[in-house]
């Protein structure tokens, strides 16, 4: 058994892992000169190029040994740390508590395997890297520093593994279902989710073909485009109109279909307080949800679906990857509200009360127009008087675009809320498609509080709540208020030490 | 039961992180920053050199005003350093840790100790020549939520490092 405790090196042999690793730093920072060496090397003589190319080769040599040198780890028995020393000039001592460790990974590469020595890489939760990487140690002494780190683990990386794990067959059948999502269900959600998608489609399609119209109803200063030709055989508006039922028609079954096969039968069941999950018509998928790694819960639905009484769910789990962080965001579609009270009170025990609501500033709204509104706009027009007249055929799509562009930014400001109670922190916010997304205060990570500096005397500034599942924010919202729950979350915080994961 | 209490929370008599007093960074620090925009502008300078020595075709006529870009940029550059030198900021509280940074938008994020996943302590090579660390601080919620504190004395990197290992909640 190797002692883990004295600070100690790599394989030796791993410096030619960390010579392709620094071949690759300099590739990467010096290929301009590089490709100059390159392209003028006729011009220079042979006996320079070669100096060159020898100098750089035992630079990089030399570097290589030295980080081989300069990277030590250890295991600190005392204080039950890992211990990670690196860099030449600059250097950082990363320093892990062996409890905090969720997985320890053995990885090989090509070149890795070429030599004969493996990658070990810990892997605390959060974070968006690995947290520390050793490159280049032998077999054995990479299982032995496996073992010796997950020594003080108890149950946790069975834990963060089960949750993105198939569940056996067996077990997803024994737990009856207390929600199925049907097959009509399915079709209300392909034919209302995304909608916004689908209208700006067929808004898009229907404005290159109103413009065609016009300039095939005698505006000669275009040339001919493909259109002309295609629509030659029939009265344009008859063909428009038909292109675009088909359009519709064409989106929505695409639309339906996609949703049918990703999440036919969907069945969820409840097993010793998890929520199991099945679904999908040619690849059945199984996934658990254990109600600690939940950090957020979005509900979201629109105008329709509200008529129809269907909103989807998405959960946010606790991720220790970008990578994963899709893979740990699980949809449930078209479930209707009791079904939806059901979950939450699943995961949370209790369903979520809205509470005290905080509204944004005026400014915000104000600056989104500026922003989408006057900004391009003016842009346009500038353009269309300075540079290039043509634009002005154009002129007509303003006004559409100005009402739309308000309608949407309007719905969004008035549905732009932040509701705090006792245990939740709910922000909605959306124009169309209105999303709740609920984070359990002791779910909380951190906290930024933001401020520009002229918007002092207004009393307004920015909330950023950092969790595992990822970031809430809730823009221009009164300072005061903000500050006074954000000393509340922090002492609820940090008089208890309560599990988020 | 008896020794369970359940009083009314008087949030107004809550701590407040927006009153803390704010330790801002070490002078040196500034030094630091200094040298590593000094060797920056070196290379910069001396490449835009380079440049208008060698041409002496169609720039030749707009040497003055490269000067004169070049220099409002270095001057603009070193301005907006210093600022953002003096605005960042850090407070260790009993059970959180704060930092303030940011010239036009100024932010604080604050992590309790119970959240934090790891700890590093990282020298530059001229930070090291000025006795001078940065500390970094590691939580569960991603990039964003992590904090690195520059310009602070290797000794007391070292204590707050150990600080923070002892603080860290144990269990999840």
């Amino acid at each position: 058994m190797t002692d883990f405790s004295k600070p100690q090196r790599q394989s030796p042999i791993g410096i030619l892992v960390m010579f392709f690793d620094t071949v690759r730093h300099f590739a990467v920072g010096l290929w301009p000169l590089l490709v100059l060496m390159f392209i003028k090397s006729d011009e220079m003589s042979a006996f320079l190029v070669i100096g060159g190319i020898a100098l750089l080769f035992l630079l990089i040599t030399v570097t290589a040994y030295l980080k081989y040198l300069n990277f030590t780890f250890f295991i600190d028995e005392a204080s039950d740390e890992f211990i990670i020393n690196d860099g030449i000039f600059n250097k950082t001592k990363t320093v892990i508590q062996l409890d905090k460790i969720q997985q320890v990974n053995i990885t090989q590469s090509l070149l890795q395997r070429i030599i004969g020595v493996h990658a070990l890489d810990v892997d605390t939760a959060g974070g968006s890297e690995k947290e520390a990487k050793i490159k280049a140690v032998s077999h054995n002494l990479a299982l032995a520093l496996k073992a010796k780190l997950l020594e003080n683990e108890r149950k946790q990386p069975i834990v963060a593994q089960a949750t993105s794990q198939p569940v056996e067959e067996t077990q997803a059948s024994e737990a009856t279902p207390f929600i199925k999502i049907s097959l009509m269900t399915l079709l209300k959600v392909g034919i209302t989710s995304n909608y916004i998608r689908t209208v700006g489609i067929i808004l898009a399609f229907f404005f290159s073909i109103w413009d065609n119209v016009q300039h095939f109803a005698g505006d000669d200063s275009f040339e001919h485009n493909y259109f002309d030709d295609y629509f030659a055989a029939h009265t344009i508006i008859q063909s428009a109109l038909v292109l675009i039922i088909v359009l519709l028609v064409f989106v929505l079954v695409v639309n339906v279909l996609r949703v049918i096969l990703r999440y036919f039968d969907f069945k969820i069941a409840r097993q010793r307080g998890s929520l199991l999950l099945s679904f999908g018509l040619i690849n059945t998928k199984s996934t658990i949800i254990k109600p600690e790694k939940v950090q957020i819960i979005a509900v979201t639905r629109n105008y329709f679906q509200k008529k129809m009484n269907i909103l989807e769910l998405k959960i946010k789990q606790a991720s220790s990857n970008i990578k994963e962080e899709n893979r740990n965001a699980i949809d449930i579609p078209g479930c209707n509200e009791t079904e939806r009270d059901a979950i939450l009170k699943l995961l949370f025990d209790v369903i979520p009360e809205k509470g005290l609501m905080l509204k944004p500033n005026w400014r915000k709204l104000g600056f989104a127009i500026f922003l989408i509104i006057i900004l391009p706009l003016s842009g346009f027009f500038a353009m269309a008087s300075g540079v290039e007249t043509r634009f002005y055929e154009f002129a007509y799509l303003v006004p559409v675009y100005v009402i739309f562009a308000l309608l949407v930014l309007c719905f969004g400001f008035r549905n732009y809320r932040l509701f705090i109670n006792d245990r939740f922190v709910i922000k909605q916010s959306g124009a169309w498609d209105i999303t709740n997304e609920i984070v359990e205060l002791h779910k909380i990570q951190a906290i930024t509080t933001s401020q520009l500096f002229w918007h002092k005397t207004a009393d307004i500034g920015y909330l950023t709540i950092h969790t595992a599942g990822g970031n809430i924010g809730f823009q221009l919202g009164n300072f005061t208020i903000i500050k006074k729950y954000v000393n509340l979350w922090l002492y609820e915080m940090e008089t208890s030490d309560s599990n988020w994961m | 039961m008896e020794n369970f209490t359940n009083e009314t929370l008087d949030t107004t008599q809550l701590p407040r992180f927006e009153e803390v007093q704010m330790t801002s960074l070490h002078p040196d620090y500034w030094k630091v920053t200094l040298i590593h925009l000094g060797i920056l502008f070196l290379i910069l300078w001396s490449a835009l050199g380079f440049l208008l020595i060698m041409d002496e075709g169609e720039f030749a006529t707009y040497n003055n005003d490269f000067i004169i870009i070049g220099i409002v940029l270095t001057v603009l550059v070193l301005f907006f350093s210093r600022l953002a030198f003096r605005k960042k900021a850090f407070a260790f509280r009993e059970h959180d840790v704060l930092f303030r940074s940011g010239i036009i938008a100024t932010s604080t994020i604050v992590i309790p100790y119970n959240r934090i996943q790891h700890v590093a302590l990282h020298e530059g090579l001229i930070s090291r020549y000025f006795g001078l660390a940065k500390v970094q601080i590691f939580t569960a919620g991603g990039k964003e939520s992590d904090i690195e504190v520059p310009g602070i004395e290797k000794i007391q990197a070292e204590n707050i490092k150990q600080l923070l290992m002892g603080k860290i909640q144990k269990q999840l």
